[in-house]
């Protein structure tokens, strides 16, 4: 664990993240589609909300691209049989799910700056705010990203690959509070939408942009405690070389 | 060199693929041949420590697949039958990027990749993205992978199903400057006779048939295949094709029938075992 491959995690962050959007931007349009759709519906009910939105709308996109990504690395081993080859070479599990991982950011990216573009027209960021946002996103993404690979594990069949990818993308990012106030929502709701690290993400945002007051200070450690738990379940559940 | 041990795989669904195989390998190039379904994936993919046996153990050069996993990785490369190419990267791409896997640095990797690509005959292509090329040069690419990678054992799973005879070629002249052991899986048997040094033939997850091509032929010494539909005396039947061995002073005799005549090859030790079991 200690001897990653820092290079390999590179390359294949680039080559995979960086040439999908050069080749492939159908993708990152469509990566964008469902985050921007729930803002549009959201100015037209209630605008009130749109900074939250806005910044809500940063976590919805880097998790529900990380999310639907459990269908690409169920493809990479059960049809490419990519997993495969590098099973049987010095690239190791962390290797493999860190440069994939790194991969999801970098495929954010366009969405990243389109929200920042957004962000500041509606003038919502402090330096505080930016910084806040970024080590939650980042966090984010390893929880995510780990969510993703555990369920990729457990998937048997090609088939099967898009449609739980999809139910396990909305499921975690449409539900939890990203695009309305954690507030509005009865607190067994709020406890049960735990599950997903986004609600955790999304109320640390909320709170550190002021969108919410107080400060529910306890999502501080579900984030944290939540990302450790699915990076390790992740790593140890999932098996590398197929039994 | 390469031991197994009553290795055996039952599948999930209760499938098994092999029944205690226990063999020792340590030729040059072996190949693996047999029917669909006989086992050979599963076999290279348990040595290669791609997937665990169900019982049975396996040891690569003194490191067991099973304990040793990391240090016989080091060791070995191994190309899956039905491997495709991430769309959207290069020949250029894929390789290097599975050269810096295995721990050489980009410059390394790219100077080694760009020697097999030409090596190859794939130089014209290195920069296209693999969706726009065609199925035997996505293929190619993970040949090129296994060669550049300069590993002790080789595993090639059908390396050059759906290439063209000069393609193929060029395969087997890279096999030929490779350093390391080959262990190749093939349904050409003309491949198999042209390059290895000993042929395995499994049937229904078991060994049926072991040695080197001469051994193999051995049995059919001085004798040659007849084929033709009006035969009421023969040896095998596929379908409507009527196969029947006859010494081959009497060739001329089946010549005179109309039949044709052909040289025994790997393809009869085959027959000889895979017919009976299914007509
Ligand atoms: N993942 C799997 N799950 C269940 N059964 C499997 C699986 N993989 C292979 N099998 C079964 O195991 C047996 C051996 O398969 P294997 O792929 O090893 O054959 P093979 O000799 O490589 O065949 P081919 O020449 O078609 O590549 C077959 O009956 C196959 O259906
Ligand atoms: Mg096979």
């Amino acid at each position: 664990m200690f001897n990653l491959n820092i290079r390999f995690i590179l390359l294949l962050a680039w080559y995979y993240g960086f040439r999908t959007i050069k080749r492939g931007i159908s993708y990152v349009i469509y990566s964008l589609t469902s985050p921007l759709t729930l803002l549009l519906i959201l100015l037209m009910v209630n605008p009130t909300f749109i900074k939250l939105a806005v910044a809500g709308g940063f976590l919805a996109l880097v998790a529900s691209v990380a999310l639907s990504s459990a269908g690409d690395a169920a493809f990479l081993r059960l049809e490419l049989k990519i997993q495969d080859l590098y099973v049987a070479s010095t690239v190791t599990q962390y290797d493999y799910v860190a440069g994939l991982s790194l991969s999801y950011l970098i495929f954010s990216i366009p969405g990243i700056i389109l929200y920042s573009i957004i962000g500041s027209l509606l003038s919502i960021f402090t330096l505080f705010r930016a910084f806040i946002l970024i080590l939650v996103m980042m966090m984010l993404i390893i929880a995510t990203s780990s969510i993703s690979y555990l369920i990729s594990g457990l998937i048997k069949h090609v088939r099967n690959v898009w449609g739980i990818a999809g139910i396990l993308s909305i499921i975690m990012t449409v539900l939890p509070p990203t695009f309305y106030p954690y507030n509005l929502l009865p607190n067994y709701a709020l406890y049960v939408l735990m599950i997903s690290p986004v609600t955790s993400a999304s109320i640390i945002v909320q709170n550190a942009f002021g969108f919410v007051t107080p400060f529910y200070l306890p999502a501080i450690p579900v984030l944290i405690v939540e990302t450790l738990v699915y990076a390790v379940m992740a790593l140890t559940l999932t098996k590398w070389r197929e039994r | 060199m390469i031991e197994t041990f009553s290795l055996s795989k039952v599948y999930d669904k209760g499938v098994t693929a092999l029944s205690g195989i226990t063999t020792t390998i340590n030729d040059r190039l072996t190949a693996i041949i047999g029917r669909n379904g006989a086992g050979k994936t599963t076999f290279s993919r348990i040595v290669s420590t791609q997937l665990e046996p169900t019982s049975g153990s396996a040891i690569i050069d003194g490191l067991d697949i099973l304990r040793d996993a990391r240090r016989i990785r080091k060791r070995i490369v191994s190309i899956p039958q039905e491997a495709s190419p991430i769309s959207v990267l290069t020949p250029l791409e894929q390789v290097k990027l599975y050269l810096v896997g295995r721990g050489l640095s980009i410059k390394e990797a790219h100077a080694e990749t760009i020697r097999v690509l030409d090596a190859m005959n794939m130089r014209d292509f290195k920069n296209s993205p693999a969706d726009t090329l065609s199925g035997g040069m996505k293929r190619k690419i993970f040949v090129c992978m296994a060669i550049a990678s300069n590993a002790d054992i080789v595993f090639l799973d059908e390396p050059t199903t759906g290439l063209d005879p000069v393609s193929r070629m060029e395969v087997w002249s890279s096999l030929g400057e490779l350093s390391g052991e080959v262990i190749l899986t093939t349904h050409y048997m003309e491949e198999a006779q042209e390059l290895a040094d000993r042929v395995i033939l499994f049937e229904k997850g078991r060994i049926i048939e072991d040695g080197t091509v001469e051994n193999l032929l051995s049995k059919f010494r001085g004798k040659v295949r007849v084929e033709c539909p009006q035969l009421d005396d023969y040896d095998y039947r596929i379908g409507n094709r009527v196969i029947k061995y006859v010494n081959r002073k009497d060739a001329n005799e089946y010549i005179g029938l109309g039949c044709k005549v052909k040289p025994i090859t790997l393809d009869d030790i085959f027959l000889s075992h895979g017919v009976q079991l299914e007509y």
